[in-house]
């Protein structure tokens, strides 16, 4: 078979994966603009028959939408930005640093990654209770500023930083923060870009922790004001497609920001050398 | 990448002002000392009274929060008017998703953070009733006033009643019905009538496949089987009031009774329409067996569809044992681990939400739900309600069994489907159905309350 046949196959089964994972999504785009109704039909329709704009007029009437948004943008930000310096910090020090019982403190960070997150709900939350810190952003915070995959994804790519770079900035009288802060950081970009993406991700669509720890509804977050549209006896399908649609965006910003280093990291962090 | 992580930077801390200003939760009011202790203002209430003419938390000004999963709307004008009398308490409503709300009240009450009051659904009496408080109302006054409130005495103490009861009914569609040539004349009052009408509004095309279902029950005999029973005389719970009573003859009837209506009759297939509600509303079934809630879906998801609503029928033209199971819509409850004075205003506030006739009929015709509050029973707007009005004439006839756990009608809707769907016998079905059900209850603490039905001696 030639080059450019193979090249087609790839291409066309890449397209029809593209088309399988797209379509779940840009159906409920188009569903935000549809009826309750016309969403629970028997006959399913992919475009609006009636377009309306009901959804999104409403959104804000359901909730506090934009207060919860804002909510978790910050919370979602201020994480990223915590846990990128705390995983390039740990990074750092496991990849180039030398101690006793580092393999062991290593394997203890990694450990963290094999514990069910839901079996440490319980126990959070007591010590939150203990720490005063219930129905506040400290108990969704800090309990996240540590991250086992983020400090495991930068020990990988700051090992592949030639050990005489900073042995020669050392001999330049270079401290240990400088090297840190001004080589070691930038040099590991893409690594940060693809945490950044996970990070921001996870934060954004976190819902039964935030749920849990806060009481007062104007310092919600946006998935649980999402959850309101599914009642007791039933789901507000339009509401809910319009709010998610709209709380998708940050989202897709933050891919489209890091999405080329993002693909650079992944491949960089999974070869060594 | 520095332009982004400053940009980023600048971001957040913008950002961190909006988080930081929610930081202290203001008050949903601003609170005043109350120094009028007589306010002459009425007493509310026949038995069950509310009198305002007093000082709450010695008029010292105090927050307490409510928490609802839903009618937020209804609830703030029951909490307006309240505050409207008490310029110092305020009551801060905060609303939660339904299906998480079981999660986090428990954990709420349970460490003293929780609401001082909070909604209450009666499938989650084991988890809440702990920490509950009991009503500082008499029982007397209680059961004169709300229909089935005696059901709800625990130790001589009463953490919560039944607002409103919903039950079953028919829903038919009224388009069908008049193309059928069917009228009012027609709407059946027993099985055999039921089956004969059902069957002049199936349709069939040329090759005997149903293109519209006389009726429909997919994914939801649940709801149904057990007010069948009642209608024989069968219990749900043996004498005990503990041993489930699934495996009997009369659930073996009812339930080849459910399939005939299928597999003889052919008025529905349990291949047309994966649920009954969604058949109905998109107008593909005629006839539907449904709860209160359904009317309320109805109208906010399939407006277009013109529909009424009747009673169900029963084996024959007199008024059987019970017509149907009930359940009912509990009143609020108040935390036993928030302090004294958190204790009293919801104590207050309890007394003026059972006296508040008003408030009351909303939340029973926004729900559907027949009022318990006997002076509401008579209620104009109640009875010109299409649900209500068909509840009216059955109230006193329907069976509730008690806070019974979710298990029996979850492994119900199993053992049919395993009959209809796998086609497992009747037999083998109900007697797994009836081992589950017996190991699922195992260690709960549940006692059934049908042995207080009104006319149990007529068993």
């Amino acid at each position: 078979m030639s080059k450019k046949a193979k090249s087609l196959i790839l291409h066309f089964v890449l397209i029809i994966l593209v088309v399988i994972t797209i379509i779940p999504f840009l159906w409920m785009v188009f569903s935000s603009f549809k009826t309750n109704s016309e969403i629970t039909s028997i006959t399913p329709t992919f475009l609006p028959k009636l377009f309306t704009f009901n959804n999104y007029v409403n959104v804000q009437k359901s909730f506090n939408f934009l207060r919860l948004f804002a909510n978790s943008l910050f919370l979602s930000v201020a994480i990223t930005a915590i846990v990128i310096y705390t995983s390039t910090i740990s990074g750092f020090v496991f990849a180039k640093y030398k101690f006793r019982g580092k393999n062991l403190l290593f394997g203890l960070v990694l450990g963290t990654m094999m514990i069910p997150w839901c079996v440490t709900i319980i126990p959070r939350y007591s010590m939150m209770l203990d720490f005063k810190w219930l129905d506040s952003y400290l108990a969704i915070i800090i309990p996240a500023a540590v991250s086992g995959f983020g400090i495991f994804m930068m020990r990988q790519s700051i090992s592949t930083i030639p050990n005489e770079m900073l042995e020669a900035a050392r001999i330049d009288g270079a401290s240990e923060w400088f090297i840190f802060h001004k080589i070691v950081f930038p040099l590991s970009q893409n690594v940060i870009s693809s945490i950044a993406i996970f990070q921001f991700l996870w934060s954004w669509e976190d819902y039964l922790w935030p749920y849990l720890i806060i009481s007062s509804e104007e310092k919600q977050v946006l998935s649980v004001g999402l959850k309101m549209f599914n009642g007791r006896y039933g789901t507000d399908y339009g509401g809910l497609f319009a709010a998610t649609t709209i709380s998708i965006i940050p989202v897709l910003i933050v891919y489209l920001i890091f999405q080329k280093r993002f693909i650079d990291g992944i491949a960089a962090s999974s070869v060594k050398g | 990448m520095k332009k982004i992580f400053s940009a980023i930077l600048v971001f957040t801390l913008l950002l961190s002002l909006v988080g930081c200003s929610s930081g202290e939760s203001k008050p949903s009011k601003k609170l005043e000392t109350d120094t009028t202790k007589e306010k002459n203002l009425p007493v509310l209430g026949e038995n069950v009274k509310f009198d305002p003419n007093i000082l709450i938390n010695n008029g010292e000004p105090k927050e307490v929060e409510f928490w609802v999963w839903d009618s937020a709307e209804i609830f703030q004008s029951i909490v307006d008017g309240f505050e409207k009398i008490y310029p110092n308490i305020s009551i801060k409503i905060v609303s939660h998703p339904w299906g998480d709300y079981w999660t986090k009240l428990p954990l709420a009450l349970q460490n003293g953070e929780g609401p001082a009051l909070f909604c209450v659904h009666n499938s989650q009496h084991d988890n809440l009733i702990n920490n509950m408080e009991p009503y500082d109302i008499d029982i007397k006054d209680l059961t004169a006033d709300f229909t089935g409130a005696e059901n709800h005495v625990i130790d001589d103490k009463v953490y919560y009643i039944d607002y409103g009861m919903m039950t079953g009914s028919i829903f038919y569609n009224k388009d069908m019905w008049t193309e059928a040539g069917l009228t009012d004349e027609d709407i059946p009052a027993t099985w055999d009538e039921f089956i004969e009408v059902a069957k002049k509004l199936t349709k069939k095309d040329s090759k005997g496949n149903i293109t519209q279902a006389g009726f429909n029950y997919n994914s939801d005999v649940k709801s149904m089987i057990m007010g069948l029973n009642y209608q024989k005389g069968e219990l749900l719970f043996k004498e005990d009031g503990k041993t489930p009573n699934i495996n009997n003859d009369t659930m073996k009837e009812n339930m080849q009774f459910l399939l005939d209506l299928y597999n003889v009759h052919g008025i529905g297939s349990k291949d047309f329409g994966v649920t009954d509600a969604e058949s109905f509303g998109q107008g593909q079934s005629a006839m539907v067996y449904k709860w209160g809630w359904y009317y309320n879906q109805l109208s906010n998801d399939y407006p277009d569809i013109n529909f009424g609503v009747f009673r169900i029928p029963t084996p024959d033209k007199d008024v059987p044992f019970a017509y149907d199971r009930y359940n009912g819509e509990s009143t609020i409850g108040i935390s036993s681990t928030v302090d004294d004075a958190s204790k009293e205003i919801a104590q207050a506030f309890i007394r003026y939400f059972m006296s508040n006739d008003e408030a009351l009929k909303e939340l029973c015709i926004k729900y559907s739900i027949f009022p318990s509050k006997k002076t509401l029973a008579e209620d104009a707007d109640i009875l010109s309600h299409p649900v209500l009005k068909t509840l009216s004439t059955t109230v006193d006839y329907l069976i509730w069994p008690g806070p019974f756990p979710s298990t029996i009608e979850t492994t119900l809707q199993q053992s049919f489907e395993d009959i209809i769907y796998n086609d497992s016998s009747i037999e083998d079905s109900l007697e797994n159905g009836n081992n589950k059900i017996k190991a699922d209850m195992e260690g709960v603490d549940f006692s059934s309350v049908e042995s207080q039905y009104k006319h149990i001696e007529n068993k």
